[in-house]
């Protein structure tokens, strides 16, 4: 019997301050919530031009240091 | 392991009358009872003589006196009686903890009592409120007290444990779950939308097509479990806050750690439908019952096992995320109590 769970984990600090999602898949994976970088900010940051890369807020690092 | 400073269920209200009830809390011993006027109670249940527990006793003129040698303890825990002897000696005394009635519960402060404050008392209104038919309960579990809160927060088990009662399959199969953690709190929120109702829904909620159905836990430390529950027929509006036209439930969990391997229960069921209508609170907490006493089974065995070989190893699943974050609350929370006494021991030296 197939269990296929997907959870969303949400960390939330004192305030309201919230992190994006942490997403757990039932195929094994973490998935991060955050914002595609642009071309512009890749020749800007001398970041990799063709890598997947996402900016992820840094509340969401705290979310994976306290929840995972 | 076991959190001091908090507000814990000690008993059905209806529990403590005018007879003392004995009753162990975070491994001490404590009687509750209530006094001609009403007022509340709780000692430690150990005579300080010979130490008979004083819930053998009985209340004679408001104050309880013990049942071996007739001492006598008023409100205040102080002895007030010798009998044969005028003398009283000055360290013949019971420590007394803060008790507060609220809730169709008797609440207790095992802690510091400087900290106590009632007002930080977890909200089960629902239990005590005209608008909500409701019926509390208790049971004793011979379970470790966080083995309970994890399976509250739990849901793929319905599948399994309650495959004949309030399960399905299509409860956990694709399901998409959402936990939500703050410093000291655990959401975990589920919508099943534009599905038909199940059968018990169908039932009291007299609904004709689809329905938007949630399942939400509030996790709350130490071990208060607010369940929330319902559905309200499909584009109403429920998901965005809106409900109407539909039904809901509160199951409601306190669970009081009495040693490492047992737990005192507190659970209580509460329906907006019918609420004055007291056959319908019986049939709601029977059927709710049936389910409750299917993972009691399932967790005094687990506690059996964890006995046995107390560090056997566990693995973790997705769907422990719930529970997962509710222990690491707790972790916390006991790391900065602990630091506090140490450091309030320090100051008093
Ligand atoms: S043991 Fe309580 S009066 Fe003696
Ligand atoms: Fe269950």
């Amino acid at each position: 019997m197939a269990v296929n769970f997907r959870v969303e984990l949400i960390w939330k600090e004192s305030g309201d301050k919230e992190a994006a999602s942490i997403f757990l898949t039932s195929d094994g994976r973490v998935i991060l919530q955050g914002r595609g970088v642009s071309a512009e900010e890749r020749d800007k940051l001398a970041l990799p031009r063709d890598a997947e890369l996402i900016s992820v807020d840094r509340n969401l690092i705290r979310a994976i240091k306290d929840m995972l | 392991m076991f959190l001091r400073n908090y507000w814990y269920v000690a008993a059905l209200d209806e529990e403590v009358r005018d007879r003392p009830l004995g009753r162990t809390i975070l491994g001490e011993p404590v009687v509750l009872f209530r006094t001609a006027d009403g007022a509340l109670h709780a000692f430690e249940d150990r005579c300080p003589h010979r130490r008979l527990p004083l819930s053998m006793g009985k209340i004679v003129d408001d104050v309880l006196q013990c049942h071996y040698h007739g001492l006598r303890f008023a409100g205040s825990g102080l002895c007030v009686r010798v009998p044969g002897q005028d003398h009283i000696p000055q360290n013949a005394r019971v420590r007394t903890y803060p008790v507060v009635a609220r809730y169709r519960w008797i609440w207790i402060w095992m802690g510091d009592p400087a900290l106590a404050d009632p007002a930080q008392i977890c909200d089960f209104h629902w239990l005590s409120d005209p608008d909500w038919g409701a019926k509390p309960s208790y049971l004793h579990v011979e379970a470790n007290w966080q083995l309970i809160v994890d399976n509250l927060l739990d849901l793929t088990h319905l599948a399994f444990v309650h495959e004949t009662t309030i399960g399905n399959m299509a409860l956990v199969e694709h399901a998409a779950v959402k936990v939500q953690r703050a410093p000291n709190n655990v959401l975990v929120t589920r919508w099943i939308v534009d599905q038909p109702a199940p059968p018990t829904f169908v039932k009291v909620g007299k609904f004709t097509g689809n329905v938007d159905r949630w399942q939400i836990i509030d996790y709350t430390p130490p071990a208060f479990l607010r369940l929330d529950v319902g559905a309200c027929p499909t584009g109403t509006g429920a998901p965005e806050g809106r409900r109407v036209g539909g039904i809901g439930m509160r199951n409601l969990n306190a669970i009081t750690p009495e040693t490492e391997t047992t737990s005192h229960y507190f659970w209580g069921q509460a329906h907006d439908f019918e609420p004055h209508n007291a056959a319908m609170t019986e049939r709601v907490f029977e059927q709710i019952k049936t389910a409750f006493l299917e993972d009691v089974a399932v967790f005094t065995a687990q506690q059996r096992m964890i006995s046995l070989k107390p560090d056997a190893p566990q693995v973790d699943i997705n769907a422990d995320a719930g529970g997962i974050q509710a222990r690491r609350i707790v972790d916390r929370l006991y790391r900065e109590e602990q630091a506090a006494a140490a450091a309030h021991a320090t100051a008093a030296e």
